[in-house]
């Protein structure tokens, strides 16, 4: 495969609350290729968008990162630990080399300055003129579908939802960054503007070559666009590897009850199996397995004893005691 | 087809009710209906409620009068000719008169000092109360709104923790409260400032003009009103402009902001400070009415000779055209002030357009 532009190993942050820690993001390691995307699946409240913080460091003040190394490589080779940049070399770092597409974008235009404002404020923060960044932003507009001249004018109010979001997506490319972070960045619209935004998004990557991140409740987005799926649960990756073995051949059980829960991927099943409760409580989780009190394959051990780490055909990473019967079963399902 | 069409909506544009709708719609048009109505809905309301007033001006001055030792009789001979007012004219026949007289831009004479006209005296009245009165105002605003910011920025602080209990204590007390205790804590007990040489607008005996001592005076007398206006409104702009930051400051477009790597000056005046002051500007016009109402007993504590000041002097005499021409100076004021506020408005915020479509 080709070169690894991110590195996270072992990461684990927390948020401090009234009652204690809340372990948000918990020994997370994972790596990022160059043109990759990578898409996080998993419930609400599994710390996807606190991993996706952590990474940038664009966290509330109440949050510790508590371990780890973020290793990013430059294109010239350089290599660096984000964890270690100074505050300056952050504001630097950020939006050049990684930038985001935040969740709940609809808000994340400021309702009073013209488009035009906030890519010049861009620009500027890291060095364009504003002629170029004009350039920069007419020329990506236009990549995004959208009409340069007027959007570029227009007070956020003036566009609509799904153009918003494009000109999000234009903004995050602005610097040419390497990797872009997009946390459900097609929630908020309607499932025409959706197909639209993806479609877009497919196009940009081919052209410009970078690395994504991407975030979704969705199943079927995350299948369609991602080359690699993480499945997160509890503030952990629980099972990572490419896209066709983790929907296919999924070994965890919670990836296998997330696809059951799916409409469009629950190959060949009946009916759609919700998972029974909701995730634990992340300042105090559940002992061994944290999925254990809601996995209807869990036995004694997933109980007191904390599933390892197997690794398999070389990229599909995977910590359930029983990986074996998730395979099978899924095994089944497809053939039947 | 295409031909018909544009030429009839042409046409249409042009028709008498295309452009009576447009203007009727504009905001100009707008704004001028309603502020004609209020204004005369204030000067209507307040031709009869001033007339409820116990007493007329000829019944004071006949009161005076013979406190002063004269008989009923003499008092009653001396006042009638004093003063050109007839109380036993009716009501509805005085509002009459003084409607017709207002439509022709004459406010009338004063009752009790006949020969001066009322815009003469509003004239020589209302720089004043504008000097103090704009002048606080101006000043507790921005200053509300820095320390607000800055309170809400560094929250939970020492700053924070002052400011905002001090706050909290200001904004409760009232403005005249202020001119009590100015004059009897740093006036009288403190002796910070002679109270009879602060009375007055301007030293009278500094020759009038574009002089720098003429200035200083100004401001010196200006002193203690503006001080008064700015203790009694400002915990309350200090307040709303802490609670409207933090409000802010949890955007989205804040952290997107910072995440794209724009200076912190930049975040904190285009991104925090233009959010967060929008709804303090919508407060403003309203805060104009109160603190020009406040201003009456404060002018007059403070022996300032500012509307206020005369228009008590008015009440005190029952001199009901002073006292109409005043109140319609300030509901004009107020009516002006709503209108700028609007403006400014729309100028800070995109989203407020002040054309209806
Ligand atoms: N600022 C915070 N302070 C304390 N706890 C927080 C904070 N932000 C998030 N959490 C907690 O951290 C956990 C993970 O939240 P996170 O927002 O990362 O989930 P998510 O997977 O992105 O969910 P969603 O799909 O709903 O966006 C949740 O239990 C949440 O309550
Ligand atoms: S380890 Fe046990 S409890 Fe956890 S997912 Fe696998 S089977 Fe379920
Ligand atoms: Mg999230």
């Amino acid at each position: 495969m080709s070169n690894v532009v991110l590195s996270v190993k072992n990461l684990s942050m927390s948020y401090l609350a009234a009652r204690g820690r809340v372990r948000a993001v918990n020994n997370v390691s994972f790596d990022l290729h160059a043109g990759e995307t990578l898409a996080i699946i998993g419930e609400s409240g599994c710390g996807k968008s606190s991993l996706n913080l952590t990474l940038i460091r664009q966290l509330p003040t109440s949050a510790k990162i508590e371990s780890g190394q973020l290793l990013y490589t430059k294109r010239d080779g350089q290599q660096l630990d984000i964890l270690q940049l100074s505050k300056k070399g952050l504001q630097k770092f950020l939006w050049s080399e990684i930038s985001m597409v935040f969740q709940g974008a609809l808000n994340a235009l400021n309702p009073v300055i013209r488009i035009s404002d906030m890519v010049y404020d861009t620009g500027k923060a890291h060095g364009l003129s504003k002629a170029e960044s004009r350039k920069q932003a007419l020329d990506l507009f236009e990549k995004v579908r959208l009409d340069p001249m007027r959007v570029f004018r227009a007070y956020p109010h003036e566009l609509s939802g799904g153009m918003r979001q494009r000109v999000l997506l234009a903004l995050a490319l602005l610097l040419r960054p390497q990797v872009v972070i997009m946390d459900e960045p097609t929630t908020a619209v309607d499932i025409l503007t959706q197909r639209s935004i993806l479609e877009v998004l497919k196009e940009l990557r081919r052209e410009l070559n970078f690395s994504i991140l991407f975030i979704s409740h969705d199943l079927a987005i995350a299948a369609e666009i991602a080359d690699t799926i993480a499945t997160m649960y509890a503030g952990e990756i629980v099972e990572i590897g490419p896209v066709y073995e983790v929907f296919y051949h999924p070994r965890h059980a919670y990836t296998l009850s997330l696809l059951d829960a799916a409409p469009r991927l629950s190959v060949g099943a009946e009916e759609l199996h919700s998972i029974p409760g909701s995730p634990p409580d992340l300042i105090e989780p559940p002992a061994g397995c944290k999925f254990h009190e809601r996995c209807r394959l869990a036995t004694d051990i997933c109980a007191h004893t904390v599933p390892p780490i197997e690794i398999f055909n070389g990229n599909h990473r995977v910590s359930c005691h029983h990986h074996q019967i998730v395979r099978k079963e899924r095994e089944e399902v497809i053939q039947s | 087809m295409a031909a018909i069409s544009t030429a009839s909506s042409q046409k249409d544009t042009h028709s008498f009710f295309a452009r009576l709708k447009r203007v009727t719609k504009s905001y100009t048009f707008r704004v001028v209906i309603q502020g004609i109505v209020t204004i005369w809905l204030a000067t209507t309301f307040t031709f009869f409620l001033i007339r409820l007033l116990p007493g007329n001006p000829i019944s004071i001055k006949i009161d005076q009068l013979m406190q002063q030792g004269y008989t009923l009789e003499e008092a009653e001979n001396q006042a009638a000719t004093l003063y050109d007012f007839n109380p036993d004219q009716p009501v509805l026949e005085q509002y009459i008169v003084y409607l017709g007289k207002l439509l022709r831009g004459d406010l009338g004479e004063s009752i009790t000092s006949a020969g001066t006209s009322v815009s003469q005296q509003i004239l020589r009245f209302l720089p004043w109360t504008l000097i103090s009165v704009g002048t606080g105002l101006f000043i507790s605003f921005s200053l509300g709104m820095l320390l607000g910011i800055m309170i809400a920025y560094w929250r939970g602080g020492l700053l924070d923790n002052v400011v905002t209990a001090l706050a909290s204590v200001l904004s409760g007390i009232p403005d005249y409260v202020f001119a009590i205790l100015i004059i009897l804590v740093a006036g009288v007990q403190l002796q910070l400032f002679n109270v009879g040489e602060m009375r007055g607008g301007v030293n009278p005996n500094i020759e009038a003009g574009f002089t720098l001592e003429y200035i200083a005076s100004i401001i010196k007398h200006a002193f203690l009103p503006i001080t008064t206006y700015v203790l009694a409104t400002i915990g309350v702009w200090t307040l709303s402009m802490k609670s409207s930051t933090i409000a802010t400051l949890g955007e989205d477009y804040i952290n997107v902001a910072k995440a794209r790597g724009l200076s912190e000056w930049r975040i904190l005046t285009a991104y925090v400070g233009r959010n967060a002051m929008l709804p303090l500007v919508t407060r403003l016009a309203i805060s104009i009415g109160f603190v020009l109402s406040g201003s009456v007993i404060v002018e007059r504590y403070f022996e300032y000779p500012g509307l206020g000041f005369q228009l008590a002097r008015a009440v005190g005499s029952r001199d009901y055209t002073t006292m109409q021409g005043i109140f319609l100076v300030i509901t004009v004021a107020v009516v002006v002030s709503n209108i700028l506020a609007d403006l400014m408005l729309s100028w800070l915020d995109p989203r407020v357009t002040l054309e209806e479509k």
